[in-house]
């Protein structure tokens, strides 16, 4: 170790109480620091592995409208399907119905239910049990009719896998009857991605969907998922444009949109995390500041002495910018740990947002989110320890040694 | 001093030749310290020059003086002045670092002179887990970390008792015999009479120089 | 607050499409000279929506214009006039939606999306007097599959988004105080040692130990609550400057940052409970500490 880091590990260690309330400030300013650093990151970075867990980058809602926005549905669903994926530079296309069954006599009246293709799906994986049947694997034979629900459904309604039980739709509520029913099995457990976590949620097969609603829907779809052959950004916008320019009735989106869309949503956080962030650096040069003038102040004696027997103004520069330093580190370590729990914290309370996706997460960690909020606290309070360096160093030797007492 | 200008020094003409044991004398404020300073290239004069080892020192720039006070001065000063947070072994480094030499040289070096100075056993204390006089030894290890052509020593007895006070006397006795060239400050004339010549100052100017046949 | 791919599917929602360059000429300035075709001709009455200020705005639409309103895409509509502009409530849950609304009469909308005799809710006024719990059992017990809900109840609901916030806040509030208490630790730590000379000599001459004390604790206080109230000052200014961006922003007249008397004592009673605590602290160890220590012999 050098003579210098010495020096300056024996000066913080000559008032141990208060080297460590300094290393404690700076750390809680760095533990929030980096909880604003990950909560401006987090959302879009989040959102962004939510939209592609299963690789669509585009979504095709109708027109005006974004996904799952209201209760409007694209007619003439079978067509544009076909027309997507005709295409040669489309890989996949998942269409999705949504609608609202009833569930006569269970635990809650109605469940939220979407019909999709079983093969090419990409609102859900399945976790426990066996999927639902795809579409050309004759579903319309199975009796009872293989549905996968979310574990809030089960928990519900009191339920198991394996258990049958009548979904409807058409429903009266004034005679109390429904149009159409269907009995299924709860054959597989899911986690959906984009439904809330508190929601119960029913898969079942986008054409006994469309069966149960009636024949307004027959040719209906709420939305329709789409990939890419070629993933970078340019071949998805090219393909977006296609879909816009072929598909009037619809709205094609890709997920730097969509992003971008729910980022103007929720920018109000991103702009607390700016002002927060920025507070808690401005927190961390205070103390850093404050602590290296007080410790230049007591020390003038000392440094005087320094320059007395030779060393240079650059080298006392230098000690006293390492003290600085060296607290800024021992807090950014400490304050590192703490924002990850804070960052914990502070995401379950966020998460329960109403409506929000299962898989979204507020605080997202990433390494990027880290050591940018470490460089800038450690710029920071290296920086605060500038000004009294450079007043340490300019300290006049003689008068110095006149009035400061040291033992 | 504050607002006022003080002439500490005036007129002074005076020649130290190497290996000298020299003590400037005379009561407060006369401007001894002062002198001192100018000696050690810690301050420059108004006026005049001031030649160490050839070398006009009132000329010098402040990281030229660091430097030459670094390689050719050494300091002890009334109140010791050793860094509390560091060991005596530390201390002592503290020049050599600065001079650049490396870790194993140097901890060979400060244990060779904290040796010398009778302190070989206290390597490892702070100095508040030393006596004053131990304290004031461990200084003038550190002054003579980087083998100055002249040693400068302020006030070196001055929070000293008389017993103690004799004792460094001695050393920079020794010290001298062994080639030093040695000038303190004391307002004490019973210690300046331990040098082998005594300057004594008035009113910031030379009042007599006397060589002593007996220091 | 709600994610764009997934919603939870509203009973009744509207889709209104407007037409993007509405119809600019007030109708009263059709017909207004003896040489216009339909001069002393009646103007045709069209029907009147309400519209909120925002769209009013952005569209340069104000009472007396005309616009075109559909049910969905592409369908022709109807003209109606804009016969009122009103402010929407300042909703927490809504204020980063940036979505226009409109109001219509009942029999209108429900002609525009061919509901026929559709409502998604009945509001119901209970007279003075009528417990609330016995009507909603009434409603409950008579009307065929629906349920009546107390408003209060329903309010709890949709309040979630805005209960999820102020509890962030919260927790913000509390991390922020714990970092500022800490500094405030620190600073009054650092104030106090730095005067250990100052100490050692009173204590050389003879003051007693309780008399440095108390003269650090009265000091400390003082530097607290003065420093407290320019901390409030400079609160104040910022909260006047974070509600004027964000409503500027998100053009709401929400208030997002207020300083109320209550914050400001809890502000002021934290600091000067610190203050006092930690003036206490660093002066109970130097008049302890001999005081030729504390002078460095």
């Amino acid at each position: 170790m050098s003579m210098r880091t010495t020096l300056a590990l024996a000066t913080l260690r000559r008032h141990p109480a208060r080297t460590v309330l300094a290393v404690l400030g700076i750390a809680v300013a760095a533990a929030l620091l980096l909880d604003m650093v990950m909560l401006a990151t987090g959302m879009r970075e989040s959102f962004r592995s939510l939209l592609l867990t299963r690789g669509y980058q585009l979504r095709v809602s109708p027109k005006g409208t974004l996904p799952f926005d209201s209760e409007a549905t694209i007619d003439g669903a079978t067509a544009i399907v076909e027309a997507l994926r005709a295409n040669p530079d489309i890989k996949a296309v998942s269409p999705s119905l949504g609608t609202t069954l009833a569930l006569p006599s269970q635990a809650f009246p109605s469940v939220f239910t979407l019909g999709l293709e079983a093969d090419v799906q990409g609102d859900y994986v399945l976790e426990a049990g066996r999927d639902m049947p795809g579409p050309r694997n004759g579903a319309a034979a199975a009796i009872p009719l293989p549905a996968v629900v979310n574990r809030m459904f089960l928990v519900r309604s009191g339920r198991k896998l394996g258990d049958t039980l009548t979904v409807a739709a058409g429903i009266d509520a004034q005679l109390r009857t429904t149009a159409r029913s269907r009995v299924v099995v709860l054959a597989g457990e899911g986690r959906f991605f984009y439904v809330p976590a508190e929601t119960p949620v029913m898969a079942l097969p986008l054409q006994e969907v469309r069966t149960l609603l009636g024949a307004e829907y027959r040719d209906r779809i709420s939305l329709a998922m789409a990939e890419s052959r070629k993933g970078d950004s340019v071949s998805v916008e090219a393909v977006r444009s296609w879909i816009a320019a072929s598909q009037p009735r619809v709205t094609a989106i890709s997920t730097e949109t969509a992003i971008r869309q729910v980022e103007e949503r929720l920018s109000y956080f991103r702009q607390l995390a700016f002002v927060l962030g920025a507070i808690s650096l401005g927190i961390g040069f205070l103390l850093v500041a404050t602590l290296v003038t007080l410790s230049v102040n007591e020390r003038r004696g000392e440094i005087a002495v320094l320059r007395a027997i030779g060393t240079q103004k650059g080298g006392v520069l230098r000690q006293v910018f390492l003290e600085g330093f060296l607290l800024s580190s021992a807090g950014i370590a400490g304050g590192l740990l703490l924002g990850l729990v804070t960052a914990r914290w502070l995401n379950g309370i966020l998460r329960d947002f109403p409506g929000l996706p299962a898989a979204f997460d507020f605080f997202l960690w990433s390494p990027e989110a880290a050591w940018q909020s470490l460089a800038l606290l450690l710029i920071s309070g290296t920086l605060a320890g500038l000004l009294p360096a450079w007043r340490a160093a300019s300290i006049p030797i003689v008068r110095s040694l006149r009035e400061d007492a040291v033992g | 001093m504050g607002d006022a200008e003080v002439h500490a020094v005036r007129g002074i003409d005076l020649d130290i030749a190497r290996g000298e044991f020299a003590a400037i004398t005379g009561p407060s404020g006369c401007g001894k310290s002062t002198l001192l300073h100018l000696l050690g290239a810690i301050d420059a004069p108004s006026s005049g020059r001031v030649f160490v080892n050839g070398r006009d020192t009132a000329q010098l720039g402040d990281a030229e003086a660091t430097a030459f006070r670094l390689r050719h001065i050494g300091f002890v000063f009334q109140r010791f002045y050793l860094m509390p947070t560091l060991s005596a072994q530390e201390n002592v480094e503290l020049p050599l670092a600065e001079a650049g030499l490396g870790k194993a040289a140097r901890r060979a070096r400060a244990s060779e002179l904290l040796g010398y100075v009778g302190l070989g056993d206290r390597r490892g204390h702070r100095p508040t887990q030393l006596s004053g006089g131990e304290q004031q030894r461990v200084a003038i290890a550190r002054a003579l970390a980087n083998e100055p052509a002249l040693l400068l020593a302020d006030e070196p007895t001055g929070e000293l008792d008389a017993t103690t006070g004799e004792k460094l006397l001695a050393l920079f006795g020794q010290l001298n015999r062994d080639g030093t060239t040695l000038v303190f400050v004391t307002h004490d004339s019973v210690v300046a009479n331990s040098a082998r010549r005594v300057i004594r100052l008035l009113d910031g100017r030379v009042a007599s120089d006397t060589p002593r046949v007996n220091g | 607050m709600e994610s764009i791919p997934v919603r939870l599917i509203r009973m009744a929602a509207v889709v209104v499409a407007l037409a993007a360059a509405p119809l600019s000429a007030p109708l009263a300035a059709q017909g207004d000279t003896a040489l216009s075709p339909t001069y002393g001709r009646t103007p045709p009455a069209y029907r009147g929506i309400a519209i909120d200020a925002r769209m009013a705005e952005d569209f340069g639409l104000r009472p007396g214009s005309l616009a075109r309103l559909s049910g969905k895409p592409g369908e022709t509509g109807d003209t109606v006039r804009i016969a009122a502009v009103f402010e929407r409530k300042a909703d927490p849950a809504e204020v980063a939606r940036r979505e226009y609304r409109i109001r219509t009469h009942l029999d209108h909308l429900q002609g525009l999306l061919g509901l026929d005799d559709r409502v998604d809710r009945f509001a119901v006024g209970v007279p003075d007097g009528v417990p609330v719990d016995s009507a909603v059992a009434r409603i409950n017990h008579v009307a065929f599959g629906f349920r009546a809900h107390k408003s209060a109840d329903v309010a709890v609901q949709s309040s979630r988004t805005f209960r999820v916030v102020e509890r962030f806040h919260r927790a913000i509030g509390l991390i922020t105080v714990v970092a500022s208490a800490v500094f405030l630790l620190c600073l009054l730590l650092l104030s106090v040692e730095e005067r250990r000379r100052d100490i050692a000599a009173l204590r050389l001459m003879g003051i007693a130990q309780g008399t440095i004390i108390r003269s650090i604790v009265i000091e400390a206080a003082v530097v607290s609550v003065i420093g407290s109230v320019i901390g409030a000052g400079i609160g104040w200014v910022s909260s006047l400057i974070v509600n004027a961006h964000f409503q500027q922003v998100y053009r709401t007249p929400l208030l997002f940052a207020l300083l109320t008397p209550e914050i400001f004592a809890f502000a002021t009673l934290t600091s000067l409970v610190l203050g006092i605590g930690a003036g206490a602290a660093a002066a109970w160890r130097l008049v302890r500490t001999p005081p030729l220590t504390l002078l460095g012999r």
